[in-house]
């Protein structure tokens, strides 16, 4: 192994590769801003431009755009609240308030800080155990995938403040249902198409979180219509470009950082669950173990907030390919794009490809790290001038956001049923924020439905239609015990507390 | 009116609505063998919405400490502008295929930076323009997304060319 892993540096570390990282790293992160054109795009865009090349390069170059491009989708949801990327919906809950706060380039700095660590952590356990965790990701079944999925739900208790959890709770069923619509993956039946075909292939994500987000922020700011005073606006502004971070709270944010990219990669290695849950459950995570202080801070500008998910998407991005490589199981749509220029190559992914083909195996490992390193080089000095964009003035923002969102949407299907579509939720969206309904549980119940229908299925087609395969096997049944001891965490700290205070009285 | 009671009776009207619709989900022969139906998870979502709805809606009568959405609220919101948008929205999607890319994206912004009080013109024409023209370059020549410029700028280049 050691001596696959030296070749691989030598491979991974050629200038011609450094170039390649860089030059990935910097397109991803350019076409990760745009919406709509998330990894996926970026990686179909470079395939065509990989074929000349020496399949190592083109994978390092493939792997640099897939890095960039979650970055770059980072940084339009802290900026204009426009996630463009399932994996970067949580970014926004804690980095879009920071942005408001005039923060923005605290927030772009943090997300690159800890986009980098969580990568780096990911390198390094991928550079160790990638073999070994190949078998742990083929033990999962689908009743540990659906329990998994339960877990993931679990998070809208970190959205639900003091008293708020039944209305988290509709919201997350307000998503599971509209995840329904659409063509039923196992029977192939139309459900709530109302005949329509623009329906038959069902709502997309990114329709739907561009509506919830993007759209109906720019219509609230229209609706509230905040006239801020030219002091105050220079006052916003003052700190707008600034990285610099206190000790403090770098203090506050390490030990966040180093549990969600732990939980990030554990869960990027599992096929099909990827960067979304692993950024969702790595925030309701650190908003579990957040004092009852710092709780209130979650959804307000937390720095643990954005620092959670930004580590553990990045890490899970890096997890995903624990699969992929080992077993040639592409976890998710970017990773099949990836399977697919590998097979190009005619290199046939599986558990011999460390063997077989060393120098590409660990020259893309290693090049992972390299391409964190360079993300986090190439991105800090431009924060302050992609920050900027908020100081453009509110009357020429706003359209513009529009803009962006409506034809980030557009460019996937051309089809303008979508721009009607996504502007009739993006009033039921507005009409949801004024009587203070949250938004990301309905995401997270959206992106978590068509998974857990499809697992719940085949859970209970193995088990005859018994529900016995909930606590049948250890790990499914751990799961859920850990998602009811997740649910009643903030019972119980309540419950101490309480017992705390009475020994002190 | 609380902000709880209103939110909780959409989302009762919409599990309703969604409930009636689970009805009409088709059946394929032989579905009272199968385990789980298309219908099957929708309808239990369909009943666990129902009854969200409903804890929700009397917990509105039974709290009293809940936040109102107040009349002095509604007054001041800029609802004449926000209708604007909404239907400049619409209307940029109904323009995309009958104009192309560049004149209803152009229009669109215009538009926008208009209801917005925008007062310089020269401004408004090469922010918009610039913005629809860049972007389509960008797609087309750059990125290799193809999208349609519209029939009106096609002639013209063709012509010119």
């Amino acid at each position: 192994m050691m001596d696959g892993i030296l070749l691989g540096a030598a491979t991974a570390f050629s200038m011609y590769n450094i170039l390649m990282v860089i030059i990935g790293c910097f397109a991803g992160t350019f076409i990760g801003m745009i919406p709509g054109l998330g990894p996926i795009s970026a990686i179909a865009l470079m395939i065509p431009i990989t074929y000349g090349m020496d399949p190592s390069s083109g994978l390092i170059l493939i792997s640099g755009v897939y890095y960039g491009a979650i970055f770059g989708g980072s940084t339009s949801s802290i900026l204009i609240n426009a996630p463009g990327v399932a994996g970067t919906v949580a970014t926004s809950f804690d980095g879009y308030p920071m942005a408001q706060k005039g923060q923005a380039g605290k927030a772009l700095a943090i997300a690159a800080y800890a986009s980098f660590s969580g990568g780096t952590i990911a390198a390094i356990f991928l550079l160790i155990a990638a073999p070994a965790l190949a078998s742990v990701s083929l033990s999962f079944q689908s009743s540990d995938y659906f329990a998994l999925m339960v877990l993931g739900l679990t998070a809208v208790a970190a959205f639900a403040g003091k008293g708020k959890f039944l209305k988290a709770a509709i919201m997350t069923i307000f998503g599971l249902m509209l995840a329904t619509v659409g063509t039923d993956s196992d029977s192939g039946i139309a459900r709530f198409t109302f005949g329509r075909m623009d329906l038959i292939d069902g709502i997309s994500f990114l329709l739907l979180a561009m509506a919830a987000f993007a759209l109906s922020e720019a219509l609230m700011n229209v609706l509230e219509n905040h006239k801020v005073s030219k002091q105050e606006e220079d006052e916003l502004k003052k700190d707008i470009g600034t990285l610099k971070l206190t000790k403090q709270e770098v203090k506050e944010i390490i030990p966040t950082i180093g549990r969600s990219s732990v939980l990030g990669f554990f869960v990027g290695v599992l096929p099909g669950a990827g960067a979304t849950i692993a950024s969702f459950l790595a925030y309701g995570m650190e908003r579990s173990f957040a004092s009852a202080k710092d709780k209130l801070g979650f959804g307000k500008g937390s720095l643990k907030g954005l620092a959670a998910p930004e580590s553990a998407n990045n890490a899970a991005c890096t997890g995903s390919f624990v699969p992929l490589l080992t077993l040639g199981i592409p976890g998710s749509g970017t990773t099949a794009i990836i399977l697919g220029a590998l097979l190009s190559y005619g290199i046939q992914p599986g558990p011999t490809m460390y063997i077989d083909n060393p120098a590409l195996f660990w020259s893309v490992i290693i090049s992972m790290y390299v391409g964190n390193f360079v993300l986090l080089v190439l991105n800090l000095p431009l924060i302050p001038y992609i920050a900027k964009l908020l100081a453009v003035p509110k009357q020429l923002l706003l359209p513009l956001i529009m803009f962006f969102s409506l034809v980030g949407v557009y460019l996937v299907t051309f089809n303008n049923f979508d721009i009607y579509m996504m502007t009739t939720f993006a009033v039921v969206a507005l009409f949801l924020r004024i009587v203070d309904f949250p938004m990301a549980p309905m995401i997270l119940g959206f992106i978590l439905g068509g998974m857990m229908e499809d697992n719940l299925r085949r859970a209970l087609t193995i088990s005859d239609g018994s529900i016995s395969f909930l606590w049948e096997r250890p790990i499914t049944l751990s799961i859920l015990i850990l998602t009811i001891v997740l649910l009643l965490m903030p019972l119980i700290s309540e419950f101490l507390a309480k017992m705390k205070k009475r020994k002190e009285s | 009116m609380t902000k709880n009671r209103i939110g909780s009776l959409f989302f009762l009207a919409f599990s309703t609505f969604y409930f009636y619709r689970v009805f009409s989900i088709k059946k394929m022969p032989g579905n009272q063998f199968e385990i789980m139906t298309a219908s099957t998870f929708p309808f239990y979502i369909a009943i666990t919405g129902i009854a969200i709805s409903i804890i929700l809606i009397i917990l509105s009568f039974i709290e009293k400490d809940q936040a109102k959405l107040s009349l002095q609220y509604i007054k001041s919101l800029d609802l004449k502008t926000t209708l604007y948008f909404i239907l400049a929205m619409f209307f940029y999607g109904f323009t995309m295929k009958a104009w192309g890319f560049i004149i209803a994206t152009a229009v669109f912004l215009a538009i926008g930076f208009l209801i917005l009080k925008e007062k310089s013109l020269k401004k408004i024409l090469i922010i918009s323009i610039s913005v629809s023209v860049g972007f389509y370059l960008l797609l087309n020549n750059v990125m290799g997304v193809y999208i349609d410029a519209g029939d009106l700028i096609d002639n013209l280049v063709g012509a010119i060319s």
